[in-house]
């Protein structure tokens, strides 16, 4: 028998397969088409201190094997979700990892203030949202330090911290060092499209984020650097598709991955990846993870 | 859980009704109502999303839809040959019900999808059809309607001027009306001055279909909404027409 749980800090996980924030809104969407439950954890779209409504059209833009998007964070603001989409989520036995966006380091932890009493089961810190205005946090390895210190005094909810991409690697040090149980590696990659009709910038906001098969090979090398540098456990995102990309993101390294635009290609890519590790574990007569996890190094 | 699914399915014919625009026609029983959609792909991962289409029209044996092709995706739709496969999700979006009384429906080029099955199933219904050209697939709506007013830009086979010309909403207890945003504007303001209610079918990029990814937002009195999921159908009355 395989066992395909996996230990993200004090968090144990039924499998590594988790939902990425802003591909599946608060679960629900997806609960029409399936068992939530199944997957190992979702991370829930990105919350902030008030509502916010995002950009405006257009949002997404194809490229080849990828996505651009500029969503801008539209989401209905901590407190309805503390009031209506966790209940929900919870009821639904669902593992919800809360992603939270503050606009200024105290936001997040007033964010983190109000979810540490609350039923979720981890927070995401989302260092690293190409689509709103300010500076990323997670370019800053003392910025981001210092985030995720003040974050900790707050709560006692296992701490992720979603990086950018192409981090440097004294960042991820640094929030590990202040308190991290795992770091996702990473956000989508800021990139851009020019509507050669109109000799301008697609988006609104110039600057989108790229996301989908196009990025995974540089997710998987990310990731492959992360895992040597730091003890607490990596989290792989980046183009995720099928059950074979996760092998070889956990084969870097990763304790877990993260499924995002996949769900969008295929709304059950993720239960899909999920029974097809299961095979491949069955199949590879491994009893659990640890067997192959960093093999690659 | 509620029957929603990807099915893949034979294509029976794909025909170029006008420049640029095609009619696709695919083998099977594919449930809809009235304005719903499916998202439809033919290849794997590029391009990467599959493409939201409107249904045209549809019996227990086959479903079929209308489309200008506009970028790659539209492009490999338009290749597809007999017997070639694509895959099918939905029914999608919210769809519309008929008011009863007497209604019309307005559409503008592609637009006109969702109304030929709107007309079959809301029956005794006017029809008002615009298009830039040349007009087609008209012949389709012959049957389906009390009154079938066609309009073309250019003049070609029908009366010239653009379909909102003299239209007039007073007799309707309610209208439909899927087609360019300028011509929707249009017909908001035309019906919110007659005091008629008016239903519209939106149409925006989208990636999910399912009302997850936020990418398909439009700005409505009620906030900001998606058009895959709240939609596409919206009151027209709701909807914030300049952003």
């Amino acid at each position: 028998m395989s066992d395909q749980s996996v230990q993200i800090g004090s968090l144990k996980l039924k499998n590594p397969v988790i939902a990425a924030s802003g591909t599946f809104g608060f679960g629900a969407e997806y609960a029409d088409l399936y068992d939530v439950s199944r997957l190992g954890a979702v991370c829930t779209k990105g919350l902030t201190l008030r509502p916010r409504e995002g950009n405006p059209s257009p949002r997404l833009w194809e490229t080849p094997c990828g996505l651009l998007n500029s969503i801008g964070l539209q989401n209905p603001g901590i407190d309805a979700f503390l009031q209506q989409e966790l209940p929900r989520m919870k009821a639904q036995e669902i593992v919800t990892v809360a992603n939270v966006w503050g606009e200024r380091p105290t936001e997040y932890v007033e964010i983190v203030e109000r979810l540490s009493e609350s039923a979720v089961d981890a927070i995401e810190l989302n260092l690293s949202c190409p689509n709103v205005p300010g500076e990323m946090l997670g370019q800053q390895a003392k910025a981001a330090g210092q985030v995720v210190k003040e974050v900790r005094k707050v709560s006692k909810k296992p701490l992720w911290v979603k990086l950018p991409p192409n981090v440097r690697l004294e960042v991820a040090q640094a929030v590990e060092e202040e308190g991290a149980n795992a770091v996702c590696a990473s956000n989508t990659f800021r990139a851009m499209a020019i509507d050669i009709e109109t000799g301008k910038p697609v988006f609104g906001r110039v600057f989108a984020g790229l996301s989908g098969p196009a990025i995974r090979p540089i997710a998987l090398r990310i990731v492959y650097e992360l895992v040597d540098v730091l003890d607490i456990p990596v989290v792989g995102i980046g183009g995720i598709t099928t059950w074979q990309d996760a092998v070889a993101f956990i084969m870097a390294g990763a304790t877990a991955v993260q499924v995002g635009t996949a769900n969008f290609i295929d709304p059950w890519s993720a239960i899909r990846i999920v029974e097809g590790l299961e095979e491949f574990m069955r199949h590879r007569r491994h009893s659990n993870w640890e067997e192959i996890r960093g093999c690659a190094h | 859980m509620d029957g929603l699914a990807v099915r893949t399915a034979p294509v029976l014919t794909n025909g170029e009704v006008a420049p640029g625009v095609f009619h696709l026609t695919v083998c099977g029983s594919f449930p809809a109502k009235p304005a719903q959609f499916y998202m439809l792909r033919a290849w794997e991962l590029d391009p990467l999303l599959a493409r939201p289409m409107s249904v045209f029209e549809r019996t227990e044996e086959q479903i079929s839809f209308l489309y200008e092709v506009r970028g790659r995706g539209t492009e490999l739709l338009s290749r597809l040959k007999s017997r070639d496969v694509l895959s099918l999700f939905g029914p999608l979006g919210n769809g519309w019900e008929r008011s009863p009384g007497r209604v019309a429906l307005i559409g503008g080029g592609c637009g006109i999808a969702p109304l030929l099955q709107t007309a079959k199933t809301f029956r005794e219904v006017d029809l008002y059809l615009g298009f830039r050209e040349k007009p087609f697939l008209v012949e389709a709506f012959d049957q389906a309607a009390i009154q079938l007013v066609v309009t073309s830009e250019t003049g070609d086979g029908a009366r010239k001027g653009v379909v909102t010309d003299g239209f007039d909403p007073v007799d309707y207890e309610a209208c439909y009306a899927c087609g360019p945003h300028g011509m929707l504007k249009t017909l908001a303001q035309i019906c919110n001055t007659a005091g008629v209610p008016l239903f519209v079918s939106l149409e925006e990029r989208m990636a999910c279909g399912i009302g997850a990814c936020l990418g398909c937002a439009v700005k409505t009195t009620n906030g900001v909404r998606r058009v895959c999921l709240d939609g596409p159908v919206f009151r027209a009355a709701e909807v914030i027409w300049d952003v």
